[in-house]
């Protein structure tokens, strides 16, 4: 097993008694991008203050890079880059000024200012006041305020709320590389699966404060339930022929439909209606994307 | 690590106007005694203070010192917190190595230093004035340099107060009011006993017993800026 980034245990914070994130366990690998997904108020912006000691656990606890967030806070810190919600930035200031800011708390040398602008592909614009920035630029520079310090986790809080689909784009380009090009480890929050599913690894997807699930993309794609299609020229005795079989089905719209049937079984049903003398024009798999399976998981009670 | 932060303070308040209201308002208050003297200049230099002009000059401009130096505080404090109010960087700048201790201080440190400037202004443009009415050059060195610094040492619980106020309150509404409330009455309260805390400023500089003032004033400003630095360390950000 790799290393754990971040590795949280029973993590809750509780206002007024309401639990914004109740009992989370998150675990991060090394090197990977994680997903943090849930809907707004899902509790990922306190999880991720927590994680950046902006706020304090009612309990549980946090480690990073395996010491505890309490006690070594500061060096913890050190080797975190972060982006919480909207770039902060200082508008009356260029982008440089606005680094240099940062840079003179975080001592990197100067020379890290124009690196960092490199990677954001802002070095043209970094002379101008960031007022004047469009929301893309704005939120390139945070990413470029957050790569200063050489960190080796990235914590990037909604980086793409409010960008068109162009920006997106740029900055899902520029988060994809961290991992192979820096060996930085990535947590990326959104709302929205489609941003991060051509990204990440990993997802975690939080509801009501709680982990409903946490493992790779792909076996989050297996959760699915499939449902085959069959389209047939008698359907209705076809459908008695499945029940013989043992798979109920049901018929929608003269399609015969079997959630979650097993290759096998598929294709004893196909082989038992071809004997019986019926015509099989189609036989589809129904995929769901993986939005619907974000909407299921979500929805699922606990 | 506090100096890293103030360095880092010094370029963030960068126009923002800071700078202008250090030098500004101590002009402003010359500018003042500059007219007062002006309309008034024959009964004030013939008459009232004939027989010792720079320590009449001194004396009418100290009145008012302590009402600028509770704006001072007020407006500083507020300009500085806001700075990262404004576009909510806290969680920026504390989610960087570096300890919230280090952050307050070095805004606290950044406020002295700044109205600190603000008194040495103050001390040159009475200088120059009182020369340019023709006072001669036999001034009173000493009071001309501690008309600012003595009252400001007085007025430190303000400060701290003003400065724990604004960092703890993303709308400015309340700190300012409450700061330019606490400099419009502050002259109100010349007749209660000397020791009541707004009349420091004043008594640090006319007093007997400047020297308690300025003591109790630089005490009790350490310790409203230990608990706002108490608060600060424990808050959470949003």
């Amino acid at each position: 097993m790799s290393e754990m980034i971040i590795q949280t245990n029973g993590l809750t914070k509780k206002y007024r008694g309401r639990a914004a994130v109740n009992q989370l366990n998150l675990e991060i690998k090394q090197g990977d991008i994680y997903g943090f997904l849930g809907p707004n108020g899902a509790g990922k912006t306190t999880t991720i203050r927590m994680l950046l000691g902006l706020i304090k656990p009612t309990s549980g606890s946090i480690s990073i890079f395996g010491r505890d967030l309490r006690k070594d806070k500061l060096s913890i810190l050190k080797r975190i880059g972060s982006l919480v919600e909207y770039p902060s930035y200082y508008g009356h200031l260029n982008a440089v000024d606005n680094l240099e800011a940062l840079r003179r708390i975080l001592n990197v040398p100067k020379s890290r200012i124009d690196e960092v602008l490199e990677i954001v592909s802002l070095t043209s614009e970094a002379r101008r006041p960031v007022k004047g920035y469009s929301l893309g630029m704005r939120q390139r520079l945070g990413i470029a305020a957050s790569l200063l310090g050489n960190p080796e986790l990235l914590i990037l809080d909604e980086p793409t709320n409010g960008l068109d689909p162009s920006g997106i784009h740029e900055i899902r380009e520029l988060i994809k590389n961290m991992p192979e090009q820096y060996g930085i480890t990535v947590l990326v929050s959104s709302h929205l699966l489609s941003e991060i599913e051509q990204m990440a690894g990993t997802v975690g997807i939080i509801r009501e404060g709680q982990m409903v699930f946490q493992d790779t993309i792909a076996n989050l794609q297996q959760k699915s339930v499939h449902h085959i299609k069959l389209v047939v020229s008698e359907p209705e005795s076809a459908l008695w022929i499945a029940r013989d079989l043992g798979s109920t089905g049901s018929l929608q719209e003269n399609t015969l439909v079997f959630p979650n049937m097993q290759d096998a079984k598929i294709a004893t049903l196909v082989r038992r209606l071809v004997e019986n003398g019926h015509d099989i024009y189609r036989v589809e798999q129904e995929k769901k994307s993986l939005e619907d399976i974000f909407m299921q998981v979500i929805g699922e009670g606990v | 690590m506090m100096l890293r932060s103030l360095s880092a303070d010094f370029l963030k308040i960068r126009g923002k106007g800071i700078w202008l209201l250090i030098f500004l308002a101590p002009l402003g208050v010359v500018g003042i005694e500059a007219l007062n003297f002006g309309l008034r200049f024959d009964y004030l230099v013939g008459k009232q203070y004939a027989d010792n002009l720079w320590d009449g000059l001194i004396k009418e401009t100290s009145v008012f010192v302590p009402i600028s130096l509770y704006l001072g505080c007020t407006l500083v404090s507020s300009l500085i917190a806001n700075v990262e109010h404004q576009l909510s960087s806290w969680k920026q700048l504390l989610a960087l190595p570096i300890s919230r201790t280090a952050v307050f201080s070095a805004k606290f440190t950044l406020c002295v230093l700044l109205l600190a400037v603000s008194c040495i202004v103050l001390s040159i443009g009475t200088i120059i004035l009182g020369m340019s009415l023709g006072f001669g050059t036999a001034m009173p060195w000493k009071d001309l340099l501690t008309m600012g610094y003595f009252p400001f040492l007085a007025s430190l619980p303000v400060l701290s107060l003003q400065l724990w106020l604004s960092l703890s309150f993303q709308n400015q509404t309340f700190p300012v009011s409450l700061g330019v409330l606490i400099s419009l009455v502050s002259p109100f309260f010349m007749q209660l006993s000397e020791w009541f805390p707004l009349n420091w400023p004043l008594m640090a500089f006319h007093s007997e017993h400047q020297l308690w003032f300025i003591g109790f004033g630089i005490g009790v400003g350490i310790i409203i800026m230990l608990i706002g630095l108490v608060h600060f360390n424990r808050k959470d950000v949003d």
